[in-house]
């Protein structure tokens, strides 16, 4: 079980990076991206085409692939999203599918559906926690995850234009009035939220061996969006606690059904998490927690002064 | 369309396949490509009711198809049964399963519902469909093709006649469903749940029925899939089926029953026919994944252009063009006629008939409503009786509206109660009160500005046809009286407006003061017995206004109704009003007749503050100075 709970928290990590992604959409522009593990299985084939048919390093390789993913993202932000400001954001969620749908159409066409592996960047034989073997990859990718939580965390807090992140969904027109550049913002979110995808997929790959088209679209769709909801899906530090949460609720369901004749009993779990927060706690489970625990200290807190 | 023509076309689909089949040389595979292009049509056709129709995204929908398909093939396969239980039960099975799925859409609304959705697809497919004792393994389930007796469809061709008669009955079923009140109510929740729930929606239950009805229809649809393809599995209805049929639909144009049948059939016989007639071999071996290049980027670029789909564009473009030919001819005939007078309407009689004057209508006591730490209606009490007209009136945010929302169940009072003709409405939801006898309009103009003139007040009439969802979609002979009456007293009442060149056009094509006409003439439709309007001269011309007053004072001297309006136009109010409640802060501050209001000191001081009041010389000099004006002062 303790097997269980140290590989959720590593692949937790991953979920959660995903999750940031979509959470800094969803703050920026009230809209769900979709295609966020669809834009990480895209950055895994040019990463893939520049290690296997130039000679390029693992690490340059990576730099360039996330750098393109954001691109993409960007590019569909100018050419759909900007179009679409009229509509609703349910509208623009469903053109992310077809930004989903497209991604995968030209992975099949360019690269054929046969699996890849992609090694990660880092060789050697990682430590042993409880009777699990980390890899050096997944070492880095917690660090990563650790710093770049830490890093946008202070940019979104510290730096007026994260600050104009933050509340760039809630009232539009004021905040042109103030003078948030929202055209920049929108466009940061949607890009940013690329790269994560693409730097989650990058770290993620080499553990679980092979990538096909739509790769990452199966796997980690549905997780990222739950590790999102139940982090509040607004809150960039809720989602990767909720990461942590949902990672570790699969592995261990995954761990509880070994064996047994039901196949891919995580993802029953995860769907009932997915209702469940939505219904009883449909700002987050984190936050939830958060202001559980804000109304006992301070309760604790009036207690002792009267 | 007509019993005769539904009989001809079932021929012609019948015999036409058959007798191609059996006596030309046509290559067995083309049918079966034609009838991959109806079962494609089926499933979008499913999914318009559920997102076309009623608004819910649905983005699992091959989890419908799914269990339709699995049903049917475990029935026919293992069970040996007739592929007629086999496509019933699948039918009964997808409606169950999307009833579940349909559950939290009670609380959530868009991109919410649609992650959930999601949640349950992944989950049928990775886990569910792949079940040991359900599909042995990831082999799957075997469907093998119907036989009826002697009747044997295995051959494409006469399977093809089969589908093309589940395709006519999926096409009749649709038409009476959006002929029908439950299709009426389905667009209602799409297009504003307030609104159809003034007009006595059931929200939650429309929109159950509405992922119940898309379920039943994906299972049958599914079921047709999985006896053409011979054999499904779990990756058959893979996440990217899912969210393709979602494309089509919303290429094909959502709520467009033409769009989506057609946009279903080219993309189900698109890709194997180019795949059969394209030789060169550099495409050729890449069509099938061209072909999902050239889907996306055609699926983007409708979304892009209009999230409606193509059909919705050029229906706006077309739309555009009769609004404008329409405003012409009544400009022609009106020397001022931009924004038209409410003229006298045809009234239906009130659900409760004539009241005796001094009857109590309304009785609203003790109401609180508190936003987190804002009271915005503190301690309301007020009664209206019958054959009165009362002003609700105050200083903005004062909370007249969300007092409005109070009584007609639009939010949840802390404390409080309201009752209609004496029955306790307080533990009811909004859909219930109004069909207790509650009509209301709305401040920002509630109609379903998508739908048309004569929709919306088909729309408003929902609750006074009585026939279930069953005949509905039966159109029983019942049901197409009850429509016919429907229709003549919306045509009345389009008559009476003087709206025949705009009746066919969506509401949102037609100006605030037009809009506000046709939401009156709405809110009058559903037979009330209180009348409450919430601002009604808004966005009305000066002249609309005056003519206002002789309408409402109509209403109230001629046909008996109870009015309760909240207005900011003062002389309005003094006018037509019998009595007038005065808000101020949430407070009733003062009830009286019109004189009585306006010589009062608190009302005054309301409106204008006390210093202001007094400089006037409203206000007698020994009057104690206000708290609130003191501190302004300094």
């Amino acid at each position: 079980m303790t097997f269980a709970l140290v590989s959720g928290v590593v692949v937790g990590a991953i979920y959660g990076l995903f999750a940031v992604g979509i959470v800094l959409v969803y703050r920026g522009s009230r809209v769900i991206n979709f295609a966020a593990p669809a834009l990480g299985t895209f950055a895994l084939y040019l990463a893939w085409t520049m290690t296997h048919e130039r000679t390029t390093s693992w690490w340059t390789a990576a730099i360039l692939a996330i750098l393109a993913t954001g691109a993409i993202a960007l590019l569909f932000e100018r050419l759909v999203v900007q179009r679409m400001h009229a509509a609703s954001p349910l509208a623009i969620a469903v053109a992310t599918i077809g930004l989903m749908l497209l991604l995968t159409a030209i992975e099949l066409l360019f690269w054929d559906p046969s699996p890849r592996f992609l090694p990660g960047p880092l060789e050697g034989d990682g430590i042993r926690v409880a009777g699990l073997v980390i890899s050096p990859t997944q070492l880095l990718s917690l660090v990563v995850v650790a710093g770049l939580g830490y890093g946008l965390t202070q940019f979104l807090r510290r730096t007026d234009f994260g600050l104009g992140v933050q509340a760039a969904a809630m009232d539009p027109a004021a905040l042109r009035l103030v003078g948030v550049p929202l055209a920049e913002v929108s466009g940061f979110v949607w890009a940013t939220g690329g790269m994560l995808a693409a730097i989650a997929a990058l770290l993620v790959e080499p553990t679980i061996g092979a990538f096909g088209p739509g790769f990452m679209t199966q796997a980690f769709f549905v997780p990222s969006l739950a590790a999102a909801l139940v982090g509040g899906l607004d809150d960039v530090n809720g989602a990767f606690v909720g990461g942590i949460v949902v990672g570790v609720l699969s592995e261990l369901t995954s761990w509880a059904f070994l064996g047994s004749s039901v196949p891919g009993a995580s993802t029953v779990a995860v769907f009932i998490l997915i209702v469940v927060v939505l219904l009883v706690v449909p700002g987050g489970l984190v936050g939830a927690l958060r202001e559980r625990l804000r109304t006992n200290l301070l309760a604790t807190a009036t207690g002792g002064l009267s | 369309m007509t019993s005769r023509r539904a009989a001809a076309l079932a021929a012609l689909a019948v015999v036409a396949p058959v007798l191609l089949g059996h006596t030309t040389g046509i290559a067995s595979v083309w049918y079966r490509i034609v009838a991959i292009g109806v079962t494609y049509a089926l499933m979008t056709l499913s999914l318009n009711v559920l997102m076309g129709y009623a608004g819910q995204i649905s983005l699992g929908h091959a989890g419908f198809l799914a269990v339709g398909a699995y049903t049917s093939g475990l029935l026919t396969s293992r069970a040996d049964l007739s592929f007629v239980i086999g496509f019933i039960v699948a039918g009964l099975v997808g409606g169950a399963v999307a009833l579940l799925v349909g559950l939290p859409a009670l609380r959530l609304r868009g991109l919410l519902l649609a992650v959930t959705t999601i949640g349950f697809l992944v989950m049928m497919t990775e886990s569910v469909l792949q079940w040991r004792w359900l599909s042995r393994g990831s082999a799957g389930v075997e469907l093998p093709r119907p036989e009826l007796g002697p009747i044997s469809l295995a051959e494409n061709s006469d399977y093809l006649a089969f589908l093309l008669l589940l395709f006519l009955a999926f096409w009749i079923l649709d038409e009476h469903l959006t002929s029908s009140r439950l299709g009426r109510g389905f667009l209602g929740i799409r297009e504003d749940e307030q609104v159809a729930a003034s007009y006595g929606i059931d929200i939650a239950r429309t929109k159950l029925t509405a992922f119940v009805l898309s379920g039943v229809l994906a299972g049958i649809a599914g079921a047709a899939f999985g006896h053409l393809a011979l054999l499904v599995n779990s990756s058959t209805f893979s996440l990217q089926f899912s969210l393709s049929i979602v494309a089509w639909v919303i290429i094909g144009g959502l709520g467009s029953r033409v769009g989506v049948a057609v946009s279903g059939l080219l993309f189900g016989i698109f890709p194997p026919t180019f795949e059969r007639l394209i030789t060169w071999d550099p495409i050729r071996d890449h069509l099938d994944n061209l072909v999902l290049v050239i889907g996306a980027t055609l699926f983007l670029v409708t979304i892009t252009i209009n999230p409606n789909g193509f059909v919705g564009a050029v229906r706006e473009k077309r739309e555009e063009k009769e609004a404008d030919a329409a405003r012409k001819a009544l400009r022609a005939g009106l020397d001022d006629a931009e924004d038209p007078t409410l003229p006298s309407l045809p009234v239906p009689p009130a659900r409760h008939g004539d009241l005796a004057p001094g009857t109590t209508v309304l009785e609203v006591s003790d109401i609180v409503v508190r936003f987190g730490g804002l009271t915005a209606v503190d301690h309301a009490s007020f009664e209206v009786k019958a054959g009165e007209i009362v002003g609700l009136i105050g200083p903005n945010g004062a909370g007249k509206t969300t007092l409005f929302d109070a009584i007609g169940g639009f939010n949840q009072p802390r404390s409080g109660s309201v009752r209609l003709l004496g029955r306790d409405l307080s533990d009811l939801p909004a859909h219930e009160r109004a069909n207790a006898g509650l009509g209301r309009t709305f401040q920002r103009t509630g109609l379903a500005m998508a739908l048309t003139v004569r929709e919306n007040l088909l729309l408003a009439q929902y609750a006074l046809a009585s026939y279930d969802n069953l005949a509905a979609l039966a159109r029983t002979s019942a049901v197409r009286d009850a429509e016919a009456v429907l229709g003549a007293r919306a045509d009345e009442v389009i008559e009476a407006l003087g709206f025949q060149a705009f009746s066919d056009l969506p509401v949102r094509h037609l100006s605030g003061g037009q809009r506000r006409i046709v939401e009156i003439a709405c809110t009058l439709a559903t037979a009330p017995d209180l009348l409450m309007l919430d601002e009604p001269t808004a966005g009305m011309a000066p002249a609309a206004v005056e003519n206002l007053a002789d309408r409402l004072r109509e209403l109230r001297d001629e046909h008996g109704r109870t009015i309760l309006l909240i207005e900011h136009h003062v002389p309005l109010v003094l006018d037509v009003c019998d009595r007038i409640v005065v808000l101020d802060q949430g407070r009733v501050i003062a009830t009286g007749e019109p004189d009585a209001i306006l010589s009062d000191a608190n009302v005054l001081q309301a409106y204008l503050g006390e210093r202001a009041a007094r400089q006037a010389g409203l206000l007698p000099d020994d009057d104690v100075a206000g708290e609130r004006d003191g501190e302004l002062v300094g």
